[in-house]
């Protein structure tokens, strides 16, 4: 045979093609059925709203260096900081993970060939360009100010800005985050390959499992609760209209019945990057696998119960408060678990402090105080003094921030190597992992100082004495966005220059790590036939600590 | 231009997609995902109801009223026809298993009728209201000019005694606005002390002797927004209706060319399993909003 | 399942919706408040249940399938409960005079 035919052939020698090279043709990545093609342009989409993102994010801080509001008017602070939210909220953190990396790994993790409905996974990465396209087309023509929770009657009523267009986007992203759920529950549950049972599954996979039932269960409201604003928007008569006997409280019940298992979308699959790295770079089996894995479906679960925490001064009964307070003291065991696990996963491992794993304990301090603060505000007697300040601001970036994001960028960096077949430079990654966790420390932790000071959120302009702590924190935010910015650096420069990653860079014992770098489009050459546990590190799988310091591990 | 990963010839069964290794998964996978399509379109519906449970328990009264001018007899006439469809419908199915092409064809046409049926009824009913002012957005509704003359008479008797059994009578309405003149349920519950607190608080001002007295736009209001849960949920269903019927349309081709038999039939299955979905949604719109006031006019 | 018991399922569908038509023109509450919806209900979720189990084929489905269905009551359950306790208790009460 000639070697055209020795390309395309794959058996009786090694295949050449890997994903990223079967087809080169705009054509055949844009419509493209492999989820790993479809993981790849999420990231670049992804990022790309996580830039937009993050300018709206320099201008909050650039504002707020001075006490006045000078950089931009009130009006102007308005819409910045609703569109920082729903651009990081809706266009980056819910997708982030589960459409790049869970798209990528889950059919790899289990054994499968592609996930169980690769058109639906299309069709879902369709939906989402089309709606964050509207949604961009809307920020361009004027943006919303309402702040990225909508409330009516201001919403419904009062606003004069693009609410419907945004509204649109945001409604039709909605689709695209629900048929990725559905796609992951189907796949997990038919497509496992021989021998991959439920709980020999890497948590990694039941961290998404979860998420997709709360993406399943929740995203439907939200989106019927955007029909229901846009119908009264454009009516003039609705159900959230007091002067008409509607109630406005009811349009937070049912924004909030989605918004919050939404925070759970937004740190659940984080938590299962975590526990793949926590458990690989100690070399040691995770502690307390059924745990962790139950305490996932457990937050999805209890998340449903709990959203009424975001209204306690909003007019909800007391009796209600009192009720979602307690829930939300229970909601918080599962996660707090899952940190105890991880602690004594890493207790008497054989820790290396690559990039990942950086990121992975930067991530168990920082969700740990955002955890913390998040029972704070759980408390109803505290909630009222910190409702709506500075407080809630930090609270909720360090959960979402300092646990997603970091465990985002720990997942990007860990499987780099996997789905690009390149080395990053590990010195530039741990130097921004660093980076990262000092300026976000720098920038959020004077903003919980500056809550319970009394600074209000969502304001342009504030009391001379806030100031020294806002200096800070937009320092500290300088400082996250140089650390932010350098791995987009290093790891486009990997592409062109890394070093080839061999299948098995770091010697760990998952099933995408016994397939090459990058894979080939079937994910493997022979379907795998599972007979091993979950993180074997022991000798019998060759994954222990002896055997991987014998065979050298290809670093930059 | 996939990888082959053997020179054998490998035999696919027709329809068998390429991540899968056999019909069977692909059926339970197929199975599965529709369920949970049809999981998060019931909790799409659920926020509707949540919003309907939430102001019929505040305004019962009002409800009651709106729902008496909406005509049980068109609803429950689209309640059989759907009823019917979904018999159809699973006949199909059945057929489809048989490998039946004639009868499929047959069974998917008149489930087709019926859905289409259906939305006539729907226009009917939704034209019926567009001429009386019961579409919730004003300059929505018929308009109707004021007569000369006419304006007072219509003016002067109090919104309680309007007789709550004589059909609707056409009331100027230069606007197209939502026109409501009708409290007696109000005025009958006020009287037996059957007000629940958020009507009494919503209904009632005070007269010149301090009375509490029913006010006409108050309770209008109210009924309003009974008209626009009505409105919407009604609308929301008819929409799914409309997907369903562009689903049958796809089906119908597909089985006309014998697609489906016993070996294949998952398409089939799985549309009517959106079918029944839409059948059953109108299952629970039928009695909630049509017939949640009768018996205060009936009587016992 | 064979046509005879199909047309079983139509015919108590049928029933069910003329005996929901019936039972909304008596006056029931007078036994208490609430019982007419209550049978409106009960005909309704009634009726669910055999097209679900009949016509959708749950009866003969895998327990996932199962579960989905129930599970997906329950989860609307809990947006009515958790949505109503508020409105129930807000001091004005919503069933009370």
């Amino acid at each position: 045979m000639n070697a055209q035919e020795a390309i395309s052939t794959g058996y009786g020698g090694a295949a050449k093609l890997n994903y990223l090279t079967n087809g080169t043709t705009l054509k055949s990545w844009l419509l493209t059925k492999d989820h790993k093609r479809i993981a790849i342009m999420y990231l670049v989409t992804v990022s790309a709203f996580f830039l937009m993102g993050g300018l709206y994010a320099a201008t909050i801080r650039l504002e707020l260096l001075t006490p006045a509001s000078d950089l931009v008017e009130s009006g102007t602070y308005n819409k910045v900081f609703t569109q920082h939210g729903i651009l990081m909220i809706f266009f980056f953190l819910i997708p982030s993970i589960p459409a790049i990396l869970g798209n990528f790994l889950i059919p790899i993790m289990i054994g499968a060939k592609d996930l169980a409905l690769p058109r639906v996974n299309l069709i879902s990465l369709y939906i989402y360009w089309l709606g964050g396209g509207l949604t961009l087309f809307a920020l361009m023509q004027g943006g919303v100010d309402t702040g990225w929770t909508f409330y009516a009657p201001y919403s419904t009523t009062f606003s004069n800005s693009f609410v419907m267009l945004v509204g649109l986007g945001i409604f039709i992203n909605g689709f695209s985050s629900i048929l990725t759920g559905l796609n992951f529950i189907v796949t997990i549950h038919t497509m496992r390959a021989p021998g991959m049972t439920w709980f020999r599954l890497p948590l990694f996979v039941w961290a998404h499992y979860a998420v997709s039932l709360v993406m399943v269960l929740g995203t439907p409201v939200v989106a019927i609760t955007i029909l229901l604003l846009a119908i009264e928007r454009v009516g003039h008569v609705g159900i959230f209209d007091p002067t008409i006997g509607g109630d406005p409280i009811l349009f937070q019940h049912l924004f909030w019945f989605y918004s919050h298992p939404a925070v759970y979308i937004m740190i659940l699959p984080g938590m299962g990057v975590i526990s793949e790295l926590i458990s690989n770079f100690s070399r040691k089996k995770i502690f307390g696998y059924e745990f962790i894995a139950f305490s996932s479906i457990a937050i999805a679960v209890f998340g449903f119960l709990v959203w009424g925490h975001h209204m306690f001064v909003s007019g909800q009964s007391i009796y209600a408060g009192m009720v979602f307070s307690f829930l939300t003291m229970v909601v918080a065991v599962p996660s707090a678990i899952k940190m105890f696990n991880w602690t004594a996963t890493m207790y008497k491992g054989s820790i290396s402090y690559d990039t990942p794993m950086l990121y992975a304990i930067g991530f168990m301090g920082l969700f740990l105080i955002g955890g913390l603060t998040g029972l704070f505000l759980g408390a109803i007697g505290l909630t009222v003094h910190l409702t709506d300040t500075y407080f809630v601001v930090a609270h909720f970036h360090y959960v979402m921030v300092g646990g997603q994001v970091i465990a985002y960028l720990g997942g990007i960096h860990y499987w780099w190597p996997k789905m690009t077949g390149k080395m990053y430079s590990e010195f530039w990654g741990k130097i921004s992992a660093m980076l990262v966790f000092v300026g976000f420390n720098l920038t959020f932790f004077p903003q919980f100082i500056l809550g319970y000071q009394g600074m209000p959120r969502r304001y342009a302009s504030y009391p001379e004495e806030f100031q020294v702590l806002n200096i800070f924190s937009t320092a500290g935010a300088s400082v996250l966005g140089i650390g932010l910015l350098m791995p987009a650096v290093y790891l486009m420069h990997s592409l062109f220059f890394g070093k080839a990653a061999g299948d098995n860079p770091y010697m760990h014992p998952g099933l995408e790590w016994r397939t090459s770098s990058p894979p080939p489009t079937e994910n493997f050459e022979v379907m795998p036939v599972v007979t091993w546990e979950a993180y074997e590190f022991g000798e019998e799988s060759g994954m222990d600590l002896e055997a991987a310091k014998q065979r050298e591990a290809v670093t930059a | 231009m996939s990888s082959h990963y053997s020179d054998k010839f490998v035999y696919h069964e027709p329809g068998l997609q390429h991540q899968f290794d056999d019909m069977g998964q692909q059926e339970e996978s197929v199975s599965i995902g529709m369920w949970f399509f049809l999981v998060q379109e019931i909790m799409f519906f659920g926020g509707l109801f949540t919003a309907y449970l939430v102001f019929r328990s505040k305004y019962p009264m009002a409800f009651a009223a709106g729902s008496n001018h909406l005509d049980a007899f068109w609803g429950g006439l689209n309640t059989l026809v759907l009823i019917v469809s979904s018999l159809t419908m699973a006949l199909t199915v059945y057929y489809a298993q048989k490998g039946n092409r004639n009868m499929q064809v047959i069974l998917i046409v008149l489930t087709m009728i019926f859905g289409a049926t259906f939305l006539g009824v729907k226009a009917i009913e939704y034209t019926d209201k567009y001429n009386h002012g019961l579409i919730p957005v004003a300059g929505l509704n018929k308009k109707v000019k004021a007569e000369a003359g006419a304006e007072h008479s219509a003016a002067e008797k109090p919104c309680w005694e309007v007789d709550h059994n004589a059909p609707p009578v056409e009331h100027p309405n230069p606007h197209g606005e939502f026109i409501w003149t009708d409290c007696s349920l109000a005025k009958m519950a006020l009287d037996e002390n059957i007000l629940t607190a958020s009507e009494k608080n919503q209904y009632l001002v005070r007269d010149e002797n301090n009375k509490p007295v029913i006010d006409a736009n108050k309770f209008r209001d109210k009924v309003r927004i009974f008209f626009f849960l009505y409105f919407v949920m009604t609308g929301l269903h008819a929409l799914h209706m409309i997907v369903g019927l562009g689903l049958m349309t796809w089906l119908l081709w597909s089985a006309f060319k014998y697609k489906y038999n016993g070996d294949y039939y998952m398409p089939v299955e799985m549309s009517g399993l959106y079918w029944h979905f839409v059948d059953i949604v109108w299952i629970f719109l039928f009695p909630l909003l049509y017939l949640l006031g009768r018996h205060f006019i009936h009587g016992g | 399942m064979s046509i005879v018991k199909y047309l079983l399922v139509f015919g108590l569908l049928v029933f069910g919706t003329i005996a929901t038509y019936v039972a909304a023109t008596v006056d029931m509450d007078r036994f208490f408040v609430g019982a007419n919806t209550l049978v409106a209900l009960f005909i309704a979720f009634t009726k669910m249940t055999f097209v679900m189990l009949f016509f959708m084929h749950v009866y003969w489905s895998k327990r996932l399938i199962w579960l989905a269905a129930v599970a997906s009551f329950f989860w609307l359950a809990i947006m009515f409960a958790y949505t109503m306790q508020d409105y129930l208790t807000r001091g004005s009460g919503v069933f009370s005079s």
